[in-house]
């Protein structure tokens, strides 16, 4: 994966990003940062045989592409808010346009669209990556500055993911 | 799992609710992402349900420590999918068009359980609304609406051609 423009960030985008990297759902399932550009995400998934939702077709389970999407969005609060804090998905709405085929990889690219002291509001598109077209759209809010444990004093610590 | 406008009927002998829990277990054993992620089916007093056994690959904040949304969406999707495939006459594999699902309190690192309703169930569609819980069944941890398509041989015939 590329270490692209991980760099150039905030300290708050580096360890959202960092964090990202490390949660277990996401390492389990093959998620990886590729870059985090302004307020927009992008995430990138290699299906395996076991993401399949059925044994005789090559189609990925619409729940990956939700998984995908949820913690692409997470980030992008960071990314948006500029500020580590703990966050909480408050709801997120899929639609799924097409079906993922299994031997191309997804994109997951989660844009803030508007913040405010309580809530984020994400939108994320889902692509596939050979040739871009698009296979399903979320709408996400997060909540942000949930109750629970905060920071401590490395400030390495946040809430939902 | 329970149909709205079924709650009238007597609920099924010992015999035939053991036969629904293992066609509920067939079809989910089918669908390889459902078998990564452990999910079994048990009977309550009330109907159906799926239960997911926690562990480490589902977690999504090693922190608190808390489940991942993610996780949850599987939990409340694959659910809406048998139970609206168990409910099709004709067993028809259905495909999920959109979800929405709204989360109510955090998702402990623990098992977690979900029970199916159908809204309605259609010729070409199916709205299923799925409840989880943890410890607490009256204490739901995410609830969830999802919309399938039931294929028709229409709809088979344009994908035929579409290839």
């Amino acid at each position: 994966m590329t270490e692209s423009n991980r760099a150039q960030h905030s300290d708050a985008v580096t360890t959202a990003w960092q964090f990202t990297e490390q949660v277990p759902h996401g390492r389990d399932l093959g998620m990886q940062v590729v870059s985090v550009n302004g307020n927009q995400v992008c995430m990138r998934l290699t299906p395996q045989p076991w993401m399949f939702a059925e044994e005789d077709t090559k189609e990925i389970c619409t729940s990956v592409l939700y998984s995908l999407a949820d913690s692409a969005g997470g980030l992008a609060v960071f990314a948006g808010a500029l500020e580590l804090m703990p966050i909480a998905t408050l709801d997120l709405r899929m639609d799924y346009l097409r079906p993922a085929i299994g031997d191309r990889a997804l994109l997951a690219v989660a844009t803030c669209r508007h913040l405010t002291d309580e809530v984020a509001f994400i939108h994320c598109d889902i692509l596939s990556e050979s040739d871009s077209a698009l296979l399903a759209t979320a709408n996400a809010t997060f909540m942000r500055n949930t109750q629970g444990q905060r920071f401590q004093a490395g400030g390495r610590k946040k809430e939902g993911a | 799992m329970s149909t709205t406008g079924d709650s009238a009927q007597p609920i099924s002998g010992p015999t035939e609710s053991g036969k629904e829990c293992s066609d509920w277990q067939a079809l989910l054993e089918r669908i390889p992402y459902a078998r990564h992620l452990g999910l079994e089916v048990q009977r309550d007093d009330v109907g159906l349900v799926v239960h997911m056994p926690c562990r480490e690959a589902l977690i999504g904040n090693f922190m608190l420590p808390a489940l991942h949304g993610g996780v949850l969406g599987a939990l409340i999707e694959l659910t809406a999918r048998v139970a609206a495939q168990s409910q099709d006459t004709d067993k028809r594999c259905p495909r999920i068009l959109d979800s929405h699902i709204n989360y109510l309190r955090s998702a402990q690192a623990r098992s977690t359980f979900a029970s199916a309703e159908i809204v309605r169930q259609g010729r070409r569609s199916s709205l299923v609304r799925v409840t989880c819980w943890q410890g607490d069944k009256r204490k739901p941890i995410a609830s969830g609406q999802v919309q399938l398509l039931l294929p028709t041989m229409a709809a088979k015939e344009a994908d035929l051609h579409e290839q």
